[in-house]
């Protein structure tokens, strides 16, 4: 778990979320540990050092010297060292993720959604180019890859982010450019999506459910989408009760 | 106007004509207090708003305005203006000098700055305020989806802003290298005027980005430019040139405060800084670097991995020197006598905050997780505790400068339970927003499960705002009946400031202060005099002037133009506004101009490397630099915006390159001539310096007529040139550029055609401005001929820099 191991591929699939998550726990952890570290370092000799407990000092500075520094450069060299080793190592480890998140995990099945952005909707169209407006099903288990954009046509609009964050997802979506991004749902539910850049009066309202279902329920919805899409978006598949 | 007519603090005329550094450090707290309070109520408003889940007092867009102003209100027109208030106070002081080098730009900086926040706020009073966030993100930011003239209005109020922050970073550079009192060498200048002369440095060159985005910004907003709603990277071109001021702006607003701690923690310690030179080294890697990180504001946007990994790189190197310089502070509190005064409190609490803003900044820096941190409240508490720890160095500032500025004690009890009330309040109201991450940034409502953190962050923001009625109160009954201030009220404390009385008299200190023999010292000022040499520019005799109307009034006449540019299209009355501000604003800079201001350089002093370098020519390399940042960043802009669309498929507005051709020749006849006026003014040849500030005109006049007959013949509109001409001097911009055919607006090719050259073009009338005030000069007062033809020198490094702009202008938008 402390390792980061994967090849990006084969069967250490991760989704997002847990990527995320071990990341982020560690370095809550050594950040907390840092911090508690400093900071009790600083108040212990800041209590220490208080005037009503201090000895006279021996070379005080006095008004309208040149200033000039006081020594102590090796320690200062040292702690520096240490903070820039643990800062450095945090990075590198967490680099070693960015490439798996930034382009998702090899999968000979997925499927692809384009998402486009616009004051206040996501519109969310699959391959078989039905569209649905703030409701997006994808099947569990499975790898689904966004395009994410903003609306130019017929009307230009302005830069959205679209972002679920139970899942972990986040892309930003701007006008005349396409970013990717991937998701793997392994726990059927209804996850809110937001946008994540101001975008207007209607900003907090531009919203959309993500729902995941099993991948048997999700073909048949699909199939529905393909033949009567009125149909289809009447009936939006529910997710299993876990 | 000579010192005795000089009038005293207590009449209102003297903070008008004031340009003492002392008055205008003071103008500069007090108006920042009142942007702060202004701020702060908009802050509370946003936190009452988030106090529920649900819709409550204001709407999405009333939400959205409050946000805005809140940023661009205490980012710009708080944090800078009130740690610029004590660089103007204290910096000379520092280093030992009279005042600023310029002292008349000085006051001009200040009332900019002064008429900007009026601007700003004449904006809310238009239908509504610009409502982009403070960031601006385009297509957002431009009238199509924020039609009132507010918005224009603010944008204008920001570029007026970046005017005066230009002017004083000029002076400040300048000052600093070459007003220090002799044997004060670099290395030697106290801390806190060393993190002021890197951010001056940083501002110099941001602020220059941001002075280009705004202009461009202006040019969509006024005249339908179409940069930012481009397809081809409209949007993202913003977020770069934003970002690349944006990231340096971070440290703009820091190192102040982090001059302050420096200095406080050595006072208060009674301690030398440990590691001092490392720390200098330090600040000076982190102003290298800050322009070398701004893509990690934009992980998310479609730049390559490649990139952003070294985005990524950049960033965590940047933070490694803060490491050191906190390491160092602590460090000095060791074998210390630490007194805890308010003015320690403040800064000693400010560096817990600036370690906690820190830790949370690293988990920013790693991509994977900013992917998901981006936009959300994880951002607001960080920077919040990075740049309000800032703001909470500053306000240790204020206790610690009080007694220097205004000669009166502050109680001591009540700026201790000010900092407790104030600590407490920062971090129920900031740690909350940790404890909420995961809200989108910027939404007026959500989730109900976020509740219970919103409403303790609203209870802190409440107790932090409480936390001030305690310190104006204090404030207030100091200055009115606090105790007489000693000279030096810190033990320990060993910079010049507090060497003199307090408040210090006009001209700072008894003596001219040295540092020959290694510690200061006063030698007498008519000795001094004396046994200098005489150079031009100094009157044996005279006194230094201090006052002048100019400033406050070409700031004035600069608020009646904006406000008038801003509606445009608007109303008659904008027009008439606009014409009538353009007028006065011209005719307050003639009148500057024709004013005969004494502000003396010092005889000697410490100016390596720039010595024998008078300061106006120092002056001009510094305001030229930050004007090449400015072409800089249009040419930028134009091959972004080329790249997205097509480097090949792009087509040059101007069909045919030959008038260019001809123009480049003529404008580059003109820097020969320029030259030529040169010469013959140093051989004291009068009817020679003339012809040649006169040909000069001339060859400038021949550019701007081909200019305006190329325009003319690219807008159909106007047949002839007179009727061109006719429609400019009328105002008449509706068909001048919003009309068919290849207008502004035709196309992206059209816009950045026109923006770009017409920057150029405004840069060539300044230009005719200057050297027709010269050859004015020259023929009605036989000047420049007496030895002093330092004015031409500089007026012609100007010009040369116009015709170098446009030898880089002419291939790019004609031939290539």
């Amino acid at each position: 778990m402390w390792v980061f191991g994967h090849t990006g591929g084969g069967s250490d699939l991760r989704t997002q979320e847990s990527v995320f998550e071990e990341i982020f726990l560690v370095f809550l952890v050594l950040g907390t540990i840092v911090g508690v570290v400093v900071i009790g370092y600083m108040l212990y000799n800041g209590w220490r050092y208080r005037a009503s407990a201090s000895d006279e000092l021996e070379d005080p500075p006095v008004l309208g010297e040149l200033p000039v520094g006081q020594g102590g450069g090796k320690k200062l060299a040292l702690s520096f060292a240490l903070s820039a080793i643990i800062v450095l190592s945090l990075i590198v480890w967490s680099y070693s993720a960015v490439i798996y998140v930034d382009q998702g995990p090899e999968m000979e099945e997925n499927m692809e959604v384009e998402i486009v952005g616009a004051q206040f909707n996501w519109d969310f169209t699959y391959e078989n180019g039905e569209t649905l407006t703030d409701t997006l099903v994808i099947p569990e288990d499975q790898l689904v890859r966004f395009s994410v954009t903003a609306q130019t046509e017929p009307r230009l609009d302005v830069w959205h982010t679209f972002g679920v964050t139970e899942l972990r997802i986040k892309a930003d979506a701007i006008p005349g450019q396409t970013a990717t991004e991937w998701v793997l749902a392994d726990q059927q539910g209804v996850y809110l999506a937001e946008c994540f850049e101001l975008c207007g009066a209607g900003h907090s309202h531009m919203t959309a459910d993500v729902i995941v279902v099993s991948q048997e329920e999700f073909d048949s919805w699909y199939e529905l989408l393909s033949e009567d899409p009125d149909e289809a978006m009447e009936n939006i598949p529910e997710p299993e009760e876990n | 106007m000579a010192e005795h007519s000089f009038p005293p603090r207590s009449s209102v005329k003297r903070w008008l004509v004031t340009t003492n550094h002392k008055d205008i450090g003071i103008l500069y707290i007090v108006s920042s207090l009142f942007f702060f309070i202004f701020g702060g109520i908009l802050a509370l408003l946003i936190r009452t708003q988030l106090w529920t889940s649900g819709e409550f007092i204001l709407s999405g867009s009333a939400f959205g305005q409050a946000v805005t102003a809140h940023g661009l209100v205490m980012v710009f027109f708080f944090l800078s203006p009130f740690a610029f208030g004590f660089a103007n106070y204290i910096v000379p002081l520092q280093i030992g000098a009279d005042d600023l080098a310029f002292p008349r730009l000085n006051a001009l900086s200040y009332w900019l700055y002064f008429f900007a926040g009026m601007v700003f706020i004449v904006s809310f009073l238009q239908g509504g305020t610009i409502e982009a966030g403070w960031t601006l993100y385009a297509p957002l930011n431009l009238p199509a989806f924020m039609p009132s003239p507010g918005a224009t209005t603010a944008i204008l109020a920001l570029l007026m802003f970046v005017g005066s922050v230009t002017a004083s970073t000029i002076n400040f550079i300048v000052t600093i290298h070459t007003h220090k009192a002799d044997g004060l060498s670099l290395w030697h200048l106290p801390m806190f005027t060393w993190s002021i002369l890197l951010t001056v440095w940083m501002m110099l060159i941001a602020f220059a980005a941001l002075a280009a985005a705004l202009l461009i910004l202006g040019a969509d907003h006024i005249f339908g430019a179409q940069y930012f709603t481009a397809t081809e990277g409209g949007g993202l071109l913003w977020a770069h040139l934003f970002w690349f001021f944006g990231h340096p702006e971070v440290y703009i607003v820091f190192f102040p405060a982090l001059g302050v701690m420096l200095e406080t923690y050595q006072t208060f310690t009674g301690r030398r800084l440990i590691g001092r030179k490392w720390v200098i080294l330090a600040m000076i890697l982190v102003t290298l670097q800050s322009f070398l990180v701004w893509m990690h504001h934009m992980f998310l946007t479609t730049i390559n991995l490649e990139i952003k990994t070294l985005m990524m790189a950049m960033t965590i190197g940047i933070s490694l020197p803060f490491d050191l310089i906190v390491f160092a502070m602590i460090y000095t509190l060791l074998k210390g006598r630490i007194r805890y005064t308010t003015p320690f409190l403040f800064n000693f609490g400010a560096l817990l905050l600036f370690i906690l803003g820190g830790i949370t900044g690293v988990f920013l820096g790693a991509i994977v997780l900013d992917y998901e941190f981006r936009g959300t409240y994880w951002v607001v508490a960080h920077f919040h505790y990075v740049m309000f720890a800032g703001g909470t160095a500053l306000i240790g500032g204020l206790y610690y400068w009080w007694p220097k500025i205004t000669g009166k004690m502050y109680n001591e009890f009540l700026g201790k339970l000010h900092f407790g009330i104030y600590f407490i309040g920062f971090n129920l109201l900031y740690f909350s927003m940790f404890l909420s991450w995961e809200m989108p940034r910027r939404v007026f409502t959500y989730h109900t499960g976020l509740e219970t953190y919103n409403q303790m962050a609203t209870i802190g923001g409440i107790i932090l705002g409480a936390s001030f009625l305690i310190m104006f109160y204090n404030l207030y009954t100091s200055y009115l009946s606090g105790p007489d201030a000693p000279d030096n009220p810190w033990e320990y404390s060993r910079t010049a400031e507090w060497a003199t009385s307090s408040p210090p008299p006009l001209e700072n200190f008894e003596g001219v202060p040295t540092y020959r023999n290694g510690f200061l010292e006063f030698e007498d000022r008519n000795a001094v005099a004396d046994g200098g040499h005489v150079e031009h520019g100094h009157e044996p005799g005279r006194h230094p002037d201090h006052a002048s109307w100019w400033p406050v009034t070409i700031s004035f006449a600069g608020f009646l133009m904006l406000i008038g540019l801003a509606g445009l299209g608007e109303h008659f009355a904008y027009e008439l506004l606009f014409i009538g501000g353009a007028a006065f604003v011209l005719l307050s800079a003639i009148g500057w101009g024709l004013e005969d201001f004494y502000a003396p350089e010092p005889l000697r002093g410490a100016k390596w490397p720039f010595d024998g370098v008078h300061k106006n020519k120092f002056g001009m390399w510094v305001f030229l630099a930050s004007d090449i940042v400015i072409f800089g960043a249009f040419i930028g802009a134009y091959v972004f915006i080329r790249w997205g669309y097509g480097w090949e498929a792009w087509q040059n507005v101007p069909a045919e390159s030959l008038p260019g051709l001809v123009n480049t020749f003529v404008l580059l006849t003109s820097s020969f001539t320029v030259i030529l006026a040169l010469v013959y003014a140093q051989r004291g040849n009068r009817r020679g310096v003339i012809a040649g500030l006169l040909a000069t005109i001339g060859f400038a006049f021949t550019f701007m007529l081909i200019k305006s007959w190329e325009w003319n013949f690219l807008l159909p509109e106007a047949e002839t040139l007179p009727e061109a001409v006719t429609m400019l001097v009328t105002l008449d911009f509706d068909v001048l550029f919003h009309t068919e055919g290849p207008a502004i607006d035709a196309s992206i090719m059209h816009s950045t055609y026109y923006v770009t050259t017409g920057l150029h073009a405004i840069h060539v009338l300044i230009g005719v401005v200057a050297l027709g005030y010269l050859a004015w000069r020259a023929w009605a007062h036989n000047a420049y001929i007496d030895g002093n033809e330092r004015p031409v020198e500089n007026v012609g490094l100007y010009w040369h820099f116009v015709d170098i702009a446009w030898v880089f202008l002419f291939p790019l938008f004609y031939i290539i």
